[in-house]
């Protein structure tokens, strides 16, 4: 119990730790300030930018903004599914797979570039060392994407000018100086503990029986450390983190945990940092708590799935999943199936809410959207139009905020119903459906809309229908609330923070506890039937 | 009597058959398809249920219950659009009344039109501008119109509900429908047959029809929204269900529905924004639209003038001030003489002070005959100039005496001396520069020292010179309104800044700001600076309210995102503010920023509760939606009666609550003077707590008495 609790509080402490200074160098980016070695990071990026062609201090209106972000991961989208599809012809396929089906190839190709990582696919069988190390390419710029664009956004609440910042320049400075060698660190740290790190695609070596065996292994280390740090999610191995290359022992466990929950708890220190500590701590409080509560929950079930991995103990099994899903990584480490139903239903609540902490970015972006709903259902309480960071909350604000928040139980309840009517579910799963089965297909399309990328299905899923459903899923997921909260973002931009404090301000306790209390309310009304009928049950 | 109160005793009763006969007519799904999309979802769901009893076998494997249930279920559905629609008519019906109240003062009356030098009678519609008509007391004046001979004390007791009449002279404007109590005034017509003041108020009171203020369009989008995902979320459940093997009826899933969509809120929307008109009417100001007195629970700013608004605007004497040499009783003296022309309240003041000391010196022949200098904007003062008599026509004629106690005075030898000279010579009273530079030979550093000292007290400090010598200063003292301070501290208390404008010096203007609690003073104003200020706070994000009086407001009340126009105004301010009060009471600002607080309130508190309640109805209803299932026994918190009972019990909570909230909508939520953050963590745990907690508890006590008659 000492010991559980004790990990607990290390992770947190250091995944805050971390945040607290990427958090710092967050704000610089997002103001603009010169940062620690400022000479020697643009000395980096200026040959970078001019090969790009890129004016980085061109600020774009959040149109702008948006087409570039959405052009840049159409790119890097197309680069993968040619990749996938040809991976058969391509150099590096030292099992000599074949090029994938053009709906896998779709579905692999958006996964990445979506930053969900949903895989219906086994890596270590299905993927050519090629293709593995192409995807790394997506694994880099899709949660560059979030990041820069959560970035913008927060640029975006205290300007006037209308202009939002440059994409590619923010991008390009995410990806150099974040994600890169934070990446590198942890690949090398990785390395130490044992997670292989080559080009040779197999190792063969003698089984305990005598005979020789095969193992596919490559450049795990690596893959792993954006995976975990870029909140990707996707295994290089088809079992994922329980795969003891992806993640060898209780230290690589928790290493993982700390850095996939310190970008996505950076940004409301950074937002606390450009608008002021209050707000920051408001916003990292319902986070906190949320999480904590929803770990609470999970272990109430019974801490011990079945079927654990002993290298974790339940304890450690359940904080990796939990930190992972509920930061949008989707990363697992022993079968979902073995979770208990509050287990299992508490991923779901981290995944209905996307925000407690939620992807990088993404989930910061979020909260926002429950701050401004919750401040206008209840804000009028007042007697004061609800006002955010001091700015009036304009209807189309308001309009904008409600279509983010429609989007998501649209993208996870209209597919899942589809495939139980058209008999897909049925298909890959069998009938009669069961609770458990449809929790399954429930939970794909959650995942999916989440951009989260765990699953129950896994290869199991690798038909067209489910291939082509979760892909577009996942690109409407991504995208249009990304654009809805530029748009959002581009309204603020051209009024400006206003130093007074709010109606409602947004820094004490008592907002806190609203955001809290309605951020779980609204998604308990538009979930709950949904998880009684399912996860429930078992 | 007062017109625009409608629940006065005798006031108009609003119409409540043809409220009736309203409700019933928006029961058309094309109006609530327009004016109230929630209340159209809870419709479609009344002809489905209705539908399904009619003809269950066209509802397969969807109708497990009795047919009775599906019809009052049905009824249930049905009543509760009803009741929105209903309370809409209600606060219309309201509205109209105060139209129809205007209306019977509209009436045509015979005129005494002036036709050369006789008296014409002329239906009053035939008047035109320009024409000059007799009333006589007990006659209603035609048409708005200026007083342009005579004085009179006029009745607008039906206008303004102020019973005393009001005493106007030639010049003072009389507005058609009002009555002369006493005398008889030739008016000169203003306005144009139909576009006269109360044609005005009428087209204003029926034209608040209210397009919706960004808050309210806000909270429909939101509204919609929240039944969008409803429908999605019940949508979708029905057919997973049915792929799970679980037993749905469509009716319980359609109440399911109802119950978690906004119709609360949804139904009451429409009447909180009529009702908040009707407030600020009650409060006897005429709102031009309901986004003004919405706008004015935003108000973060208030610029007030301070004559009529914070001070009672009479000044009154406090002291008399001596300079070196003189004494306060000479000062009186003086002072009495420069006013004795002046009819201002301050003129009055001096003169009664000044008799009541007993200091009064008898008026000399030049005094007797002098003209009165009146105080204009540009010379800034006022008093006496001594007649000049033509040499030789005027000697030294009977002087009058003085009483005992005077005949010392410097004053009254000045003045004998000045009677002996006859050369010209002035008695004034004014600003002290002006003073100042009329009279050169005054110790000027004594002068000003002595009138700062005044302004620090907070008085306006106005010297006395009498012939070129300037004998002292008068401490006007301008009195503050009654309850000013309680009011402005409850304004600020609640996150408003206020801002007093005033014409007075710095000094002065500070002390009457601090003792009213006025956060900041624009002192030495002018009226065109009020505007720049408007600007000002607005291009910094402010919402700023104002009032005034005068054209040089008009500027500013247009601006303003909130303008109150006093009645008693131009009418240029008249119809550049948005709002109009009939008492002329500058405080009343203060009223309307209330009420539309209030309105706001009202709107968040229902808000609030109907979204709160929901927690409770998932606990009541979905049990019920899937019963048996061993799942929904774990929700089954409230152990009601049966599945039916449960329904029936939180459909007609959910529709009862509706007309249960009608007083709290036409009335609204309670203001308090406090802190926001107060106001929030209060109305949170009433109408958000009490919103989860109430529905249990009724719904549980329905769900015991149905149990009761059905068994």
């Amino acid at each position: 119990m000492i010991e559980e609790a004790s990990q607990f509080v290390l992770v947190i402490v250091w995944a805050l730790i971390l945040a607290y200074f990427l958090g710092g160098y967050l704000t610089r980016l997002i103001t603009g300030r010169p940062r620690m070695f400022e000479t020697f990071l643009s000395r980096i990026e200026r040959p970078v930018f001019r090969i790009m062609g890129i004016d980085p201090t061109r600020s774009m209106t959040w149109k702008e903004y948006l087409f570039a972000l959405l052009s840049m991961n159409a790119l890097v989208g197309v680069f993968s599914f040619v990749v996938l599809l040809a991976q058969g012809v391509l150099p590096l396929n030292p099992t000599g797979v074949p090029g994938t089906s053009p709906d896998l190839a779709f579905h692999t190709a958006t996964s990445f570039a979506t930053n969900t990582d949903l895989q219906h696919y086994a890596g270590e069988a299905s993927l050519s060392l090629f293709s593995q190390l192409s995807l790394m390419v997506p694994m880099f710029i899709a949660p560059g994407t979030a990041i820069a664009a959560g970035i913008a956004f927060i640029r975006a609440l205290p300007t006037s000018t209308g202009k939002i910042g440059n994409f590619y320049a923010d991008l390009t400075r995410v990806v150099l100086t974040i994600l890169l060698p934070v990446s590198i660190v942890v690949a090398i740290l990785l390395n130490s503990q044992g997670v292989p790190q080559t080009l040779n695609g197999l190792l063969t070596t003698g089984s305990f029986e005598g005979a020789s065996q095969t193992i596919p292994i490559g450049p795990v280390a690596s893959w792993e450390s954006i995976k975990m740090f870029g909140q990707n999610g996707g295994g290089f191995f088809g079992a994922n983190s329980a795969h003891p290359f992806e993640n060898p022992n209780g230290f690589t466990n928790l290493l993982e945990v700390i850095f996939l929950l310190a970008v996505p708890l950076a940004f409301p220190i950074a937002y606390g940092k450009v608008l002021g500590r209050g707000r920051g701590l408001a916003f990292l409080a319902v986070i906190l708590v949320s999480f904590f509560l929803l770990f609470g929950f999970a272990l109430l079930g019974g801490g011990a799935p079945i079927g654990q991995e002993t290298r974790f103990q339940g304890f450690g099994s359940l904080l990796f999943q939990q930190s992972s899903i509920g930061a949008n990584t989707g990363a697992t480490n022993a079968l979902l199936e073995s979770l208990s139903h509050r287990a299992t239903t508490s991923l779901f609540v981290l995944m209905f809410i996307q925000a407690v902490p939620g992807g990088a970015g993404a989930g910061f972006m979020t909260l926002v959207i429950y701050a401004i709903l919750t401040l206008f259902l209840v804000g009028l309480i007042v007697g004061k139009t609800p006002e955010f960071i001091g700015i009036k909350i304009s209807p189309r604000q308001v309009r904008l905020a409600v279509i983010t928040f429609l989007v998501h139980p649209v993208l996870i309840l209209i597919p899942t119903a589809i495939a139980f009517v058209y008999g897909h579910v049925q298909g890959i799963l069998g009938t009669p459906t069961t609770p458990f089965g449809y929790t399954q297909a429930l939970y794909e399309f959650t995942s999916a809309a989440a951009n989260n990328g765990s699953d129950f299905l896994g290869t199991l899923a690798n038909t067209p229908f489910w291939n082509i459903a979760t892909g577009l899923v996942m690109v409407l997921g991504r995208y249009v609330p990304i654009g809805l909260m530029l748009a959002i973002a581009g309204e603020f931009s051209t009024q400006g923070a206003r130093g007074t404090p709010e109606p409602i301000r947004t820094d004490g306790l008592p907002f806190t506890v609203t955001l809290f209390g309605l951020t779980f309310l609204l998604s308990a009304l538009a979930f709950l039937p949904f998880l009684v009928i399912g996860p429930f049950v078992r | 009597m007062n017109l625009l109160r409608t629940h006065a005793k005798n006031g108009p009763r609003p119409d409540y058959r043809r409220a009736l006969l309203d409700s019933l007519v928006k029961l058309n799904p094309l109006y609530l398809g327009k004016d109230s999309p929630v209340m159209l979802v809870v419709e479609a769901g009344f002809a489905l249920v209705l539908a399904m009893g009619l003809a269950p076998g066209a509802f397969a494997g969807l109708v497990n219950q009795a047919r009775w249930f599906y019809f009052v279920i049905a009824g249930i559905l049905l009543l509760t659009v009803w009741f929105s629609t209903l309370s809409e008519a209600v606060s219309e019906a309201q509205g109209r009344a105060r139209v129809d109240a205007l209306r019977t003062l509209e009436k045509d009356v015979p005129a005494r039109k002036i036709v050369g030098h006789s008296e014409v009678i002329v239906p009053s519609r035939h008047l035109d501008p320009g024409d000059v008509v007799r009333v006589n007391a007990g006659e209603f004046i035609p048409r708005d119109g200026v007083i342009k001979e005579g004085k009179a004390y006029i009745d607008e007791s039906m206008m303004t509900g102020e019973s005393i009449p009001s005493y106007k002279e030639s010049g003072g404007h009389v507005i058609g429908g009002t009555k002369v109590a006493t005398d008889s005034i030739l008016v000169t017509i203003v306005a144009e047959a139909g576009k006269s003041y109360l044609d005005q108020m009428i087209s204003l009171v029926e034209n608040a029809k209210r397009p919706k203020s960004a808050s309210e369009v806000s909270l429909t989008i939101l509204l919609v929204g929240l039944t969008a995902i409803f429908l999605v979320v019940c949508s979708a459940f029905l057919f997973l269900a049915d792929h799970l093997g679980l037993l749905i009826d469509l009716a319980i899933l359609i109440s399911l529905l109802v119950a978690l969509m906004p119709t609360t809120i949804g139904g009451l929307l429409p009447a909180i924004g009529v009702a908040g008109i009707a407030r600020v009417g009650e409060a006897n100001v005429v709102a031009k639209s309901g986004k003004a007195v919405e706008a004015a629970g935003d108000v973060d700013i208030l610029i007030l003038d301070k004559t009529g608004t914070i001070t009672e605007g009479q000044r009154t004497v406090k002291e008399f001030v001596p300079l070196k040499g003189y004494t306060k009783e000479e000062v009186g003296q003086a002072a009495y003489l420069a006013s004795i022309y002046d009819q201002t309240p301050e003129g009055r003041s001096i003169i009664e002070v000044s008799k009541e000391n007993g200091w009064v010196l008898p008026l000399t022949p030049r005094l007797l005959a002098g003209k009165s200098i009146d105080f204009s904007a540009e010379n800034r003062v006022s008093g006496v100039e001594l007649f000049v008599p033509r040499p030789g026509t005027l000697g030294i004629q009977e002087l009058p005496t003085a009483p005992p106690e005077a005949a010392e005075s410097r004053i009254w030898r000045l003045l004998l001396d000045l009677e002996v000279s006859a050369r010209p010579a002035k008695v004034l009273k004014g600003a002290v520069d002006a003073i100042l530079d009329l009279s050169p030979e005054v110790n000027e550093a004594e002068l000003l020292w002595q009138a700062q000292e005044i302004s620090k007290t907070g008085g306006t400090p106005i010297a006395v010179a009498v012939d070129r010598l300037v004998v002292g200063l008068i401490n006007l003292r301008d009195n503050l309104k009654p309850h000013i301070r309680e009011k402005l501290d409850a304004v600020r208390a609640t996150g408003i800044k206020t801002v007093m404008v005033t014409g007075d010096a710095e000094l002065t203007a500070r002390v009457i700001a601090q003792e009213a609690g006025i956060d900041e003073v624009m002192a030495g104003a002018k009226p065109a600076d009020k505007l720049v200020r408007v600007e000002l706070e607005q291009k910094r994000g402010h919402v700023v309210g104002v009032e005034g009086d005068g054209t040089n407001d008009a500027p500013a009340l247009a601006k303003a995102d909130v303008g109150i126009a006093m009645n008693s105004g131009t009418s240029a301010a008249r119809e550049a503010a948005n709002m109009v009060d009939l008492d002329s009471d500058p405080a009343k600002i203060l009223k309307v920023v209330e009420v539309g607080k209030q309105l706001l309130m009202t709107r968040g508190a229902i808000t609030t509760f109907s979204v709160t309640n929901d927690i409770a109805k998932y606990f009541t209803l979905f049990p019920a939606v899937i019963p048996g299932n061993p799942a929904a026994r774990l929700l089954d918190v409230m152990q009601l009666h049966s599945p039916v009972t449960a329904v029936l019990a939180t459909m007609i909570f959910n529709a009862a609550i509706i007309p249960a909230l009608i007083p709290l909508s036409l009335k609204g939520v309670k203001f308090r003077a406090e802190p926001m953050e107060r106001t929030f963590v209060r109305n949170m745990a009433i109408y958000g707590l009490g919103g989860a907690v109430l529905p249990f508890l009724a719904i549980k006590a329905i769900d015991l008495l149905l149990a009761l008659v059905i068994g």
